[in-house]
């Protein structure tokens, strides 16, 4: 029902977008079923130091079937990537398109992962079928849990249209969820029960000055009393080769230590290669079974660090499988 | 009246547990016993002979005097001083088998005498470089049993003289199985066993009442070989040093170990090995001859014989302390790896009157990496080394091969900060005035002032600008400026020199670029004569040394072939290993290299290691058949030399193959065979 079509605005090219959809203009809608209603949409434009300007859209004819109440929801943000720490507004338009009163309406709008709601943000807004705003509006609450935000609003009239803005952060961990929002509105009509449609907005989260990968820490080290961890006089041993699944080749520095940066957070497995290091072959370890083997596995999370160590001891029977 | 009452009850109690504890402290010492094995079975009962396992135990306390029979306590006297087995084996039955590890010594003070048995002649040798009597009695596993180790020996003052012990070693299992070795020495409890260690320490290894054993001597013993000189089952270790203070191993023959002759691994100061016979170790594991790690200070090892071994001659891998290295015989090593014939890493080591020769190898290189200087390496003569006779390893370089053989002739130091990542603090090599002295009445050059200048010849290895350091011949000193003078004695027109450099504060250096007497015109090039490649000679060889004239056409194969993917010597391949054996036998002055390839299939690094794995297994065919590992090289070529172009089923059974170069082997008619092809 809205047009956005200011892509061309000088504003948003100069970055300093204000964007404020107004009610569109349409005319009131007979009771009479199928109607054909034309349809113009305006949007409206502030920039700082310039007269507000709007600009209209061409008129679309659309027939409608006379209903009672129906509700519609618009969803945008203000922006279409972002990076953690940034914060997003997001900008609700919730319209009762029907012909009778919606009560108890509340909109359930779902954050993606990582992205927090600033309980101080939300501002509202309620227009009349002619775009008016309407004066004394009843208070609108919100409720957050989770990554859900509820807002709720008492009665909207036909033709009515609530807007909320409010504004959301992201953390780091929003590199790991989608960067879809959706919010859907329901209410109450004296016909029964009625929802909106889902309307929903995607930001691309970008990784930013943070990171999502890892880093690998080990060593490889004799082992004098096979308890498989690295005491004083358990020297490291240089240039020994770990193996990861992917193909990556790691060589231990002089004290038999390495360490992997820039790794993909998720399970990894590290092998040692016994042909680097003749002479020695992986300590017995009786403490722990998973010690034994020449294999490690890791879970490496995000900015995390996992360790592989190896103990090794001086062997014989060298190749002898 | 009651509190009186109260205080005689628990008094009465009070005294009870002082009798009771008094008791347990007082109970009878284990007393000490003269006992004389008469008996090679291994088992404990009460029968007509005294075992060696019945011996251990009676002295360990574990096996009361009264459960023997009258026979055997007939061979058990007390003693007064200390406990000492004695053997009197009848002849013929002087091999004891054991079906599992005996238990373990763990009364101080001792001895298990192989040189009482009856037979045993300390005045005849196998061998003439050292003399070692050749034992009687032999300690061997069982056949079809795996046992771990020999003896372990866990307390102090314990004397192993005059047996053969060869054999222990173990399959590995799901875990390795370790620590093995003919001679164990060790705390109470050793590994891997963790009854003592409920949780691992996390401050140090061990606890510190895990006290190792103190005093222990191991003297004329054979290990890994049997009274005849052979073995069919190599040993994993000769002697482990696991944690043993005061250990002297001293003229034993060490033989035919997968791993180390020598290891030491925890607390093992003031180890003294002295005048042993270390010979083809290293076989299929550890490759140095002796291997130093851990807290080794003041450990000397002097007068050794270390011959045909697969890596190192002597190799400090990061230990603690200093130690002595002097007067060895150290030749023909680095037979399967590439290594320095001694290694050092640490600080504070002397490496004096060596003789190093024909090392796959530098000489003694020190490492850049832990911190290495001050380590003195003077009076020694090198030759025929594959690497510089001194090597510094600079610029902490610490790739794999800086940790084998070194990186090579350093730069001239600049800044201060090279003192710190170069071994011997970087000392700079001398350098001659020129490389043309007219005579050999003044020699002068630069070094690091006031430091201590020896000079020595170059002989042989035409091709080397730095040495080799064959003999010493003089000594000078840098004055403040660093300059030196000296005259040398000797000489002739066509010599050659070499120096080093040596300061107390820092180490000795590199040798210095040769220089020639006369000028460089009159340097002869020409080789040593060939040596005979052999570690030991038997006495009295026989009086007519095969001459080295061969015969015009002499048949030696050349090639062995192997299955897809294997490197087992199949029977075809091993009649015509012998035929290579039956010649080597016959001209001893002739030695081969074994070279490793594969076909082209699979990955260049697994192709190496098969190529190595073929080579390694032919060798050690060719050593079960008495041939000295000295005069046999390992090479694997992986699938870079390939005989064959084609990539049918025969081109590649072609390429799976062993080719074998013959040395010095003027009149050979080498022959190709190809009766042992197998096709996949």
């Amino acid at each position: 029902m809205v047009s956005v079509n200011s892509m061309q605005s000088p504003f948003w090219l100069g970055g300093l977008l204000v964007m404020s959809i107004c009610g569109s203009s349409l005319p009131a809608v007979a009771q009479s079923t199928s109607t054909i209603i034309p349809n113009t949409a305006t949007a409206e434009f502030n920039s700082p130091g310039k007269p507000p300007k709007s600009i209209s859209s061409n008129t679309v004819k659309i027939p409608v079937q006379g209903g009672t109440a129906a509700l519609e929801i618009i969803k945008i943000g203000d922006r279409a990537s972002i990076e953690p720490g940034d914060a997003i507004s997001y900008r609700l338009q919730i319209r009762n398109t029907g012909t009778a009163t919606i009560t108890d309406l509340s909109i359930k709008d779902t954050l993606p992962l990582g992205f927090k709601f600033l309980a101080k943000s939300p501002v509202g807004a309620i227009a009349n079928a002619a775009g008016t705003p309407v004066t004394n509006p009843s208070p609108i609450t919100a409720t957050v849990s989770g990554s859900v935000v509820t807002f709720k609003y008492p009665e909207l009239q036909p033709q009515q249209s609530l807007i909320i803005a409010y504004a959301a952060l992201t953390s780091p961990d929003a590199v790991r969820g989608t960067g879809r929002n959706s919010a859907i509105a329901f209410g109450l009509s004296p016909s029964g029960p009625v929802n909106s449609n889902i309307a929903s907005h995607r930001v691309l989260v970008q990784a930013g000055i943070v990171s999502d990968c890892g880093t690998l820490i080990g060593r490889v080290f004799e082992d004098r009393n096979f308890d498989g961890e690295q005491q004083p006089g358990e020297p490291g041993i240089p240039n020994a080769v770990v193996i990861l699944e992917d193909g990556n080749r790691i060589m231990t520095d002089a004290d038999g230590l390495y360490s992997l940066p820039f790794v993909l957070a998720g399970y990894h497995t590290g092998t040692l290669d016994l042909t680097s290091l003749p002479g020695y072959t992986i300590a017995p370890n009786l403490y722990r079974i998973d010690k034994n083997s020449t294999s490690r596995s890791v879970r490496l999370e995000p900015s995390g660090m996992a360790r592989m160590n190896f103990a090794v001891t001086p062997t014989y029977r060298e190749g002898v499988r | 009246m009651k509190t009186p009452k109260c205080i005689y009850q628990f008094s009465t109690i009070q005294i009870l547990l002082l009798l009771g504890l008094s008791q347990s402290a007082i109970s009878q010492p284990i007393p000490f016993y003269k006992t004389t094995v008469t008996s090679n079975a291994d088992e404990i009962k009460a029968d007509n002979g005294l075992t060696l396992r019945e011996s251990i135990a009676l002295i360990n306390g574990e096996l009361k005097l009264e459960n023997l029979s009258s026979a055997e306590r007939s061979q058990v006297t007390p003693a007064s001083q200390a406990s000492t087995i004695g053997f009197n084996l009848p002849s013929g039955q002087t091999q004891i088998a054991l079906k599992s590890e005996l238990p373990s010594i763990t009364i101080p003070g001792t001895t298990i005498d192989g040189t009482t048995q009856p037979g045993y002649d300390a005045t005849k040798s196998a061998t003439q470089e050292i003399n070692i009597a050749i034992p009687v009695v032999e300690l061997i596993p069982a056949a079809n049993v795996d046992v771990l180790r020999g003896l372990t020996i866990v307390s102090d003052r314990v004397t192993i003289r005059g047996l053969s012990i060869h054999g222990f070693s173990a399959a590995h299992k799901s875990t390795a199985m370790t620590p093995p070795a003919d001679i164990f020495i060790s705390h109470a409890t050793p590994p891997p066993s963790i009854e003592k260690q409920k949780m691992p320490a996390n401050f140090a290894p061990y606890y510190p009442d895990d006290i190792p054993p103190k005093n222990t001597i191991i003297e004329n013993n054979w290990l890994g070989l049997s009274p005849i000189g052979k073995t069919d089952r190599p040993s994993a270790f000769g002697v482990s040093v696991f944690h043993g203070e005061n250990t002297t191993i001293r003229r034993n023959r060490i033989e035919f170990h997968d791993g180390s002759a020598i290891i030491t691994s925890v607390a093992v100061t003031n180890t003294d090995v002295s005048e042993n016979i270390i010979v083809n170790n290293g076989l299929a594991g550890m490759p140095d001859a002796i291997r130093l790690e851990g807290n080794v200070d003041r450990s000397r090892i002097h007068g050794n014989l270390m011959c045909g071994n697969d890596g190192a001659g002597v190799y400090l891998f990061k230990p603690e302390g200093t130690v002595k290295i002097s007067d060895n015989q150290i030749r023909y090593n680095g037979r399967r790896l590439r290594r320095a014939a001694i290694y050092l890493t640490g600080s504070g080591h002397e490496v004096t009157d060596n003789q190093i020769s024909h090392q796959s190898g530098s000489g003694v290189v020190v490492g850049a990496y832990p911190q290495s200087d001050r380590n003195i390496i003077t009076n020694n003569r090198f030759d025929a080394l594959e690497g510089m006779s001194i090597d510094l390893n600079t610029q902490e370089n610490t790739y794999a091969q800086a940790w084998q053989t070194g990186d090579g002739p350093n730069p001239k130091r600049k800044g201060s900060y090279r003192h710190l990542e170069t071994g011997n603090a970087a000392i700079d090599s001398p350098e001659f005035t020129t490389d043309e002295f007219t005579n050999a009445s003044v020699i002068t050059g630069t070094a690091e002032p006031n430091s201590q200048i020896a000079l020595y010849k170059v002989q042989s290895n035409p091709e080397d600008d730095r040495g080799p350091l064959s003999q010493p011949i003089g000594q000078a000193t840098a004055n403040g400026d660093g300059k030196f003078t000296t005259q040398l004695t000797g000489l002739v027109k066509g010599d050659r020199i070499s120096a080093t450099a040596t300061d107390l504060t820092k180490g000795t250096s590199e040798p210095a670029i040769n220089a020639a007497i006369g000028t460089w015109n009159d340097v002869k090039i020409s080789r040593n004569p060939t040596a005979i490649p052999a570690c030991t000679t038997p006495p009295n060889p026989p009086a007519t040394v095969p001459p080295p004239i061969l015969p015009v056409k002499l048949k030696a194969p050349t090639r062995i072939h192997f299955a897809l993917d294997q490197d087992f010597i199949s029977p075809v391949s091993a009649t015509i290993l012998n035929r290579i054996a039956t010649v080597l036998n016959q001209y001893p002055g002739v030695s081969i290299e074994l070279e490793g390839h594969t076909d082209p299939r699979a990955n260049n690094d697994y192709n190496q290691a098969l190529g190595m794995r073929r080579a390694t297994n032919a060798r050690n065919y060719l050593l079960r058949q008495g041939i000295s590992a000295s005069r046999m090289t390992l090479r694997s070529l992986g699938e870079t030399k390939r005989i064959a172009k084609g990539d049918s089923k025969i081109d590649y059974a072609r390429d799976r193959r062993v080719e074998i170069i013959y040395r010095d082997s003027d009149g050979f008619e080498l022959t190709v065979e190809e009766s042992d092809l197998q096709l996949e």
